[in-house]
């Protein structure tokens, strides 16, 4: 087979090109450490989500020092907690799971962006500094009503920071 | 075809220009991954972190 | 050895045009491109629709109803659009590079027919969604993610559609299988290598959607099953779905092999890289659909970076295309007068629509790869998924690449097939003009919005509780970009259609130019014969699939159940704009059992 001289180069460099690519995606994941959603949950069953400790009473709860965890539900056309409120300066992780149909979580402007399955928990952890206000979306077609789903995460101040009383 | 002006065979024809084009598109294809991944992606908010609880 | 005076072409066509060689597979030919622009027509005209209504310039249909628009437009664009206008550029690949009729004509048009009738089928309960008069829908969008529930005759359509293609292949292969009885020593010519070896994957990944429809959808919209998984049903269908997008793809690098070389001028710069390119992506084009749910949950992380891996060596062939094409290009302009190291593209034959319709096209796809790489790369997905970025991404591939080039070789396939004169070379100059520039325009401000986060799949991207703000520039000038583009699209596309009707309505006239496609520089004497062999990377495909396939479907399974760990149907009827699980659920049991014995 004979590879003119100039097309072996441009092989060579799209080798590298795509080393190159792959090379960023694991410093992404090992450098800086961001991580996929995975299946480090247990499926659940949509139509029980009622009973469920979890998303049974959807809500934000604090875990640790400066360590929240939000139980979120989203279902047709809404998402629950709305608005979500945690405190400045903290790690908060997001479990999320769907009541009925396929949504998606997904925080405006941000990179915490995540499929909603039903049947399955999504997981994710980031951290927040700044107070401010986040829009929420279901990126993925849920139904007719689909574009009114939207929601708000609030990161508050700390000291205006109360969890709601949830006995 | 009618516009042919001379025939040139695979042994007398180096792509001079296409290597040049896509040395071009090499360059711009590194320059706006480097920005996107590590600039726009990896410098933005809420970038989901592993769980090492 | 080098092939210094090109190697011929295999083709006897002696001056003569396709109709003129072939006349019964010409008609096929037409038909199949007629079929293939209704749904071009329709579903440009759904775009415009979405267009203007996202931008809330003008909303002529309610915001419940944009879905059911949404579904008809991917659904006649991704499948129908693409996929007709392939099995016409297959057949007419087939016949002519082996220089020999289809086998049984009837054959031939029972497939088309079943492809036709499951279109129409399909097409049935998604119009029903536009229209209170009939409770009937599938606004499920062309990814018809369970629990979204269409009506039955959605997935009957849908998989009749998927059988009609097999049989096509059926068809090509059996020429292929005469063909070669009677030359046992030849080389596989290059079109005809490019149809098997795409017909490879095709097999190995419509498999898993059919499975999807045929065991789980379709039983489970008839009321025969309670419940299926989600994920499960969900990652059966991007199996399918990416190497899909190569369905569409392939018979576009076939036209850069081609025709674009013939129509600079010049000669195919190498037909072994050509086949090695599309080995390539035979092995590699399945084993990666996984990159389509990076941020789905119920997949570990290293399955994720498996699929990213296969992936980013996909991008190889492409690569290796994009040197080998415009080497091409540069070859045809320099036997035109070209000279210097960019001043040959002036050499090039701007004026003629076939031409500049392919170069623009190849133009945006090297544009899209760029967003395409981003798409691979894992865990950049979370700023991008399922933003206005992806839908730019795509109208840049599917939407120009195939869609322009597909346009740009009708110019020169209609005289072929109906043995008219083009009506008007100007306004196809035009035209193919026109959608570059409105698809520069609307794909730009949609990667922008993307990553602004600007939803897909939403007719009222205006919230209440929050703006979106983009970081450069404001919504509106996005949007005013992505108004003015898509209209120019769609402008474009009626010119499209235009040319298409007034070639149409003209006479037969006998001066046409030949059916012809280009010879090579480097020709299939150079290529290794191993890479004829076809059973071997048949082979090869499939290891590659299980490997990337048999662990996470089973843990999937495993996981959450073949039927799911749970959750209801949910019919996507317009109108129920508040349904509960339970009232779906009665729903279903009213209607259904009627709906069923309507088309049983
Ligand atoms: C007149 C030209 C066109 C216009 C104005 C147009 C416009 C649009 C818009 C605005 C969307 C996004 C809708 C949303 O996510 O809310 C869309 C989606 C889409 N378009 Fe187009 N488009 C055009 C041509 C095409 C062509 C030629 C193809 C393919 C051959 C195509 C394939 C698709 C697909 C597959 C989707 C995704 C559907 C989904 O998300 O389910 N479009 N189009
Ligand atoms: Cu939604
Ligand atoms: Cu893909």
């Amino acid at each position: 087979m004979n590879v003119h001289t100039y097309e072996k180069v441009w092989l060579g460099a799209a080798m590298v090109l795509i080393v190159f690519f792959i090379a960023s995606v694991t410093y992404g994941a090992i450098g800086a450490g961001v991580a996929m959603v995975d299946d480090s949950e247990e499926t659940i069953d949509p139509d029980t989500l009622g009973e469920d400790d979890r998303f049974g009473d959807p809500r934000v709860e604090q875990v640790g020092d400066d360590e929240y965890e939000v139980y979120a539900v989203a279902r047709t056309f809404v998402f629950q907690p709305d608005p979500i409120e945690v405190p400045e300066d903290s790690t908060v992780t997001f479990y999320i799971t769907s009541g009925d149909v396929i949504h998606s979580f997904s925080v405006v402007g941000t990179n915490a962006n995540v499929m909603v399955i039903p049947g399955e928990v999504a997981t994710m952890t980031v951290e927040v500094d700044e107070p401010g206000e986040y829009g929420i979306v279901c990126n993925e077609y849920c139904g007719p009503g689909h574009h009114d789903m939207e929601g708000l995460l609030v990161v508050q101040p700390e000291d205006e920071f109360e969890l709601e009383d949830d006995e | 075809m009618s516009s042919i002006e001379r025939e040139i065979g695979h042994d007398e024809y180096d792509p001079v220009g296409t290597l040049a084009l896509i040395g071009l598109y090499f360059l711009l294809l590194v320059v706006l991954w480097t920005f996107t991944y590590f600039v726009e992606f990896l410098g933005g908010d809420l970038t989901v972190v592993g769980t090492l609880l | 050895m080098s092939a210094e005076t090109g190697s011929a072409t295999g083709v006897a066509s002696e001056g003569r045009t396709y109709i003129d060689q072939f006349p019964g597979e010409a008609r096929l030919v037409r038909t199949a491109f007629w079929s293939s622009f209704v749904a071009l027509g329709i579903g440009g005209l759904m775009g415009l629709v979405q267009v203007l209504h996202r931008a809330d310039v003008l909303r002529v249909i309610d915001s419940t109803d944009y879905y059911a628009v949404l579904t008809l437009h991917g659904v006649l664009l991704a499948l129908t659009f693409t996929i007709f206008f392939l099995v016409g550029i297959f057949t007419w690949a087939i016949t002519t590079s082996l220089d020999r009729g289809l086998e049984d004509l009837r054959f031939t048009w029972a497939w088309y027919g079943l492809m036709a009738g499951g279109t129409a089928l399909a097409a049935i309960p998604i119009l029903g969604g536009l229209t209170d008069a009939v409770e009937m829908s599938a606004s499920v969008l062309f990814t018809f993610y369970a629990p979204l529930q269409a009506h039955p005759l959605f997935y009957l359509g849908l998989a009749l559609f998927v059988v009609g293609t097999w049989l096509a292949g059926l068809d090509w292969i059996r020429s292929y299988l005469a063909w070669r009885r009677e030359n046992p020593d030849e080389r596989i010519p290059l079109p005809t290598f490019m149809v098997l070896t795409t017909l490879g994957f095709w097999y190995l990944s419509s498999l898993g959607v059919a499975l999807a429809v045929v065991v789980f959808l379709l039983p489970w919209s008839l009321g025969i099953w309670e419940q299926v998984n989600p994920l499960l049903t969900r990652t059966m269908f991007w199996y399918f779905g990416h190497p899909v997008v190569y369905f569409w793809l392939m018979p576009v690098y076939m036209m850069w092999y081609l025709m674009l070389p013939k129509v600079s001028g010049g000669k195919l710069f190498s037909d072994p890289l050509a086949r090695v390119v599309f080995v390539l992506f035979l092995v590699l084009s399945t084993p990666t659909g996984i990159h389509h749910q990076y941020l789905d949950p119920g997949i570990a992380e290293g399955f994720k970076f498996i699929a990213m891996t296969n992936t980013m060596f996909l991008l190889l062939p492409s690569l290796l295309t994009a040197f080998t094409v415009v080497a091409s290009m540069e070859h045809g302009a320099r036997q035109r007068g070209g000279t210097g190291t960019f001043g040959w593209l002036r050499a090039l034959p701007w004026r003629d629509p076939v031409f500049t319709g392919m170069a623009l096209a190849g133009v945006m796809f090297a544009a899209a790869g760029f967003s395409g790489m981003v798409n691979a790369g894992m865990n950049i997905n979370y700023l991008v998924h399922n933003t206005f970025w992806i839908v730019g991404h795509f109208h840049l591939t599917v939407g120009t690449a195939v869609a322009l080039t597909f346009m740009a070789v009708t110019y020169w396939f209609l005289p072929q097939v109906s043995g008219k004169r083009l009506w008007n070379r100007s306004v196809a100059l035009a035209q193919v003009v026109l959608w570059f520039v409105g698809m520069v325009l609307m794909s730009n401000a949609m990667h922008r919005g993307g990553l602004d986060s600007v939803p897909r799949r939403t007719a009222e991207p205006q919230y209440r509780g929050f703006e979106i703000e983009p970081t450069l520039g404001t919504m509106a000038e996005l949007d005013a970009q992505i108004v003015l583009g898509g209209t120019i699209l769609f402008v474009s596309l009626v010119l499209f259609l235009v040319v298409v009707v007034m070639t149409g309505l003209g006479d037969r006239v006998d001066d046409l130019p030949a059916n012809e496609y280009a010879e090579t520089l480097s020709g299939p004497e150079d290529a290794p014969l191993v890479l004829d062999n076809l059973k071997l990377w048949v082979g090869i495909a499939v290891v590659l699939v299980v490997l990337a396939y048999a662990l996470p479907l089973a843990a999937i399974v495993d996981r959450g159940g073949l039927f799911g760990p749970g959750g209801s149907p949910f019919p996507v009827f317009v109108g129920c704009l508040e349904p509960t699980v339970s009232a779906s659920v009665a729903f279903l049991g009213d209607h259904l059992p009627a709906a069923v014995s309507g088309w049983w």
